[in-house]
């Protein structure tokens, strides 16, 4: 008995040992630069400063954030970049993974190909479309002028048309992703209560809508939470699809903390922008962890 | 349920349109990067009946040195992944395997780190950097890159292990094996496709990343996408020149992505599915 509770003390301080340096690495490298940013955030500190003076002042950049019509604005273009990419994603992402859950060659085929856009670097993806939107020599501009869609200041230049765009462009490269975690989904229910749905008389629709997709429930939300967070990290395709614009349309919260932290060098102001980014990141995190936690239970 | 021919046959001309959807500007791409100036403007543009030409690589080679921009990248996705993978097995198998609360809590606590956008932490952490004096070296990137990988494969190895039945290892301790000695020689020897999913997505992660690079490189250590962008904002560069080096920053992606389609898939979705 004692040699046994010896056994599992030492084992249990192997497997502290063996989580040590990650802990420390990454609270070395990321929790002071954390707090710091917490700190910076209450002072007055422009990079371009060449005494570098660091002046407290309090609340006052988080003030100045709630009064800064660009923040309303940039808050807003997140809002409306989030939604607009989770929803459509979501749904199209559903389509697709229906559509090609069949198994043959044909479909494998297909499924392994479809996942090609998540691997490309974002930056490349956005000049892509860039290019491929161009009003002059553009491809996919080309044909759409033929069916006379011909925005003047071209898809990346509009105002209204600007974010839509660059929602498109999310929409390439993450569906897949949503299609692929849905695959693993309807791959996992068991066939044969929507065999017995048939039986009785059921459309395929009413089966999917009754029967697969509240089975598939837990992990819709986990791959719409999912991509809820990553939608908040957009960043290579709107800096060298757009540079934020025209004006600020395509600037959402994460380029525009990118924008007054490095190139105005407001660092005071950069990190109480980044801290009102990191809070609203965070509700979404906890509603995450609690599902997963919630799925886990609920297979084990 | 049976399905009729006309639906068969509709259904596959329906994935076929999405699926060229997903892979037409990668075809753009990659015939892009072979056209001649004179081929880049055409219209209506011209898919493949145009004369292949390397004048693009030739530049990207040669004019702006592309090969240094890849040597940077390999050595900061190489060390990223390397450190990712070693750091992140051990927290991995840790979290995995203890019973202390604390350890299988702190899973969690990595997972938070992971949605932390990078973006807002620019700022203290470009500090950080100037602070140690590590600005404009691999190195810094390299730790910034593991700080968000590492994590992920902590959490993705965690649950690998955990579907790993315990009873192996536990026979190697009763044979006198140390806890360290069994997690070599029967953990991690059963959890080769789980390592090799981290290892992609490392790799993918830290050769595509942009931002970090963007804020701590230099000249002499910028990564291929930063060497595109550089290249691209100089004036009356061609698409064509662009194409070519962007050819360079995708192949290696592109060939995981296919040649080693289903561990990078579990890399990807590792946060939604279950190990």
């Amino acid at each position: 008995m004692k040699t046994a509770r010896r056994r599992i003390n030492n084992r249990e301080r192997t497997l502290l040992l063996m989580l040590a340096p990650i802990v420390l690495f990454v609270a070395a490298v990321s929790l002071y630069p954390l707090l710091n940013a917490f700190a910076l955030s209450l002072t007055e500190y422009k990079l371009t400063d060449p005494n570098q003076t660091r002046t407290f002042i309090g609340f006052q950049n988080y003030i100045d954030a709630f009064n800064d019509p660009a923040v309303t604005e940039t808050l807003l273009n997140t809002g409306v970049f989030v939604v607009g990419s989770v929803v459509s994603q979501v749904l199209l992402g559903m389509a697709l993974a229906v559509l090609m859950s069949a198994e043959s060659r044909f479909m494998r085929i297909v499924r392994g190909l479809a996942v090609i856009p998540m691997a490309i670097p974002p930056l490349v993806v956005g000049l892509v479309w860039k290019a491929l939107l161009n009003g002059d020599f553009g491809p996919v501009a080309y044909y759409l002028k033929l069916i006379g869609i011909n925005p003047p200041r071209g898809f990346l230049g509009e105002l209204n048309l600007a974010l839509p765009t660059i929602i498109l462009i999310d929409l390439w490269q993450w569906t897949p992703l949503l299609m692929v975690i849905f695959l693993a989904g309807l791959k996992s229910l068991p066939t044969e209560i929507n065999e017995a749905a048939y039986v009785d008389g059921a459309s395929r629709w009413q089966a999917f809508t009754r029967i697969t997709l509240p089975m598939l429930a837990p992990i819709i939300f986990i791959g719409v939470l999912l991509r809820t967070m990553n939608a908040f990290k957009i960043f290579d395709v709107i800096y060298v699809s757009t540079g934020g614009g025209p004006g600020n349309a395509t600037a959402v919260l994460n380029f525009y903390i990118y924008k007054v932290g490095l190139t105005f060098f407001d660092m005071g102001y950069a990190a109480a922008l980044a801290n009102i980014l990191l809070v609203m990141i965070g509700v979404c995190c906890a509603v995450y962890i609690i599902l997963l936690e919630r799925q886990k239970n609920s297979n084990s | 349920m049976r399905i009729s021919k006309f639906e068969h046959y509709s259904r596959n001309i329906i994935v076929l349109a999405v699926l060229t959807f997903f892979l037409l500007p990668i075809v753009w791409l990659l015939t892009t990067a072979f056209k001649l100036p004179r081929d880049l403007i055409t219209v209506p543009p011209v898919w493949l009946g145009f004369t292949p030409s390397l004048v693009n690589f030739d530049f990207a080679i040669n004019k702006v040195n592309a090969l240094r921009f890849i040597g940077n990248s390999v050595i900061i996705s190489g060390g990223t992944t390397i450190a990712s993978l070693v750091l992140g097995t051990l927290g991995g198998y840790a979290v995995a395997r203890s019973r202390l609360k604390i350890v299988s809590i702190s899973s969690y606590f990595f997972l938070v780190l992971l949605m932390i956008p990078p973006v807002a932490m620019l700022v203290p952490f470009y500090l950080l950097m100037r602070d140690l004096q590590l600005l404009g070296t691999h190195a810094a990137v390299i730790i910034l890159d593991t700080c968000y990988n590492a994590p992920f494969v902590v959490w993705l190895m965690s649950r690998y292990f955990a579907s790993v039945p315990a009873e192996l290892e536990e026979a190697a301790l009763v044979d006198g094996t140390s806890p360290f000695g069994a997690f070599l020689s029967v953990m991690l020897p059963l959890s080769i496709p789980g390592l090799v999913a981290a290892a992609l997505y490392c790799i993918i992660f830290s050769w595509n990343d942009f931002i970090f690079a963007l804020l701590l490189t230099n000249p002499a250590t910028k990564t291929i996408p930063l060497g595109i962008m550089a290249t691209f904002s100089v004036s009356n560069l061609s698409w064509g020149n662009m194409a070519a080096l962007s050819v360079f920053a995708v192949l290696p992606v592109l060939i995981i992505a296919v040649v080693l389609n289903k561990y990078f898939v579990q890399g990807m979705t590792a946060g939604a599915t279950k190990g």
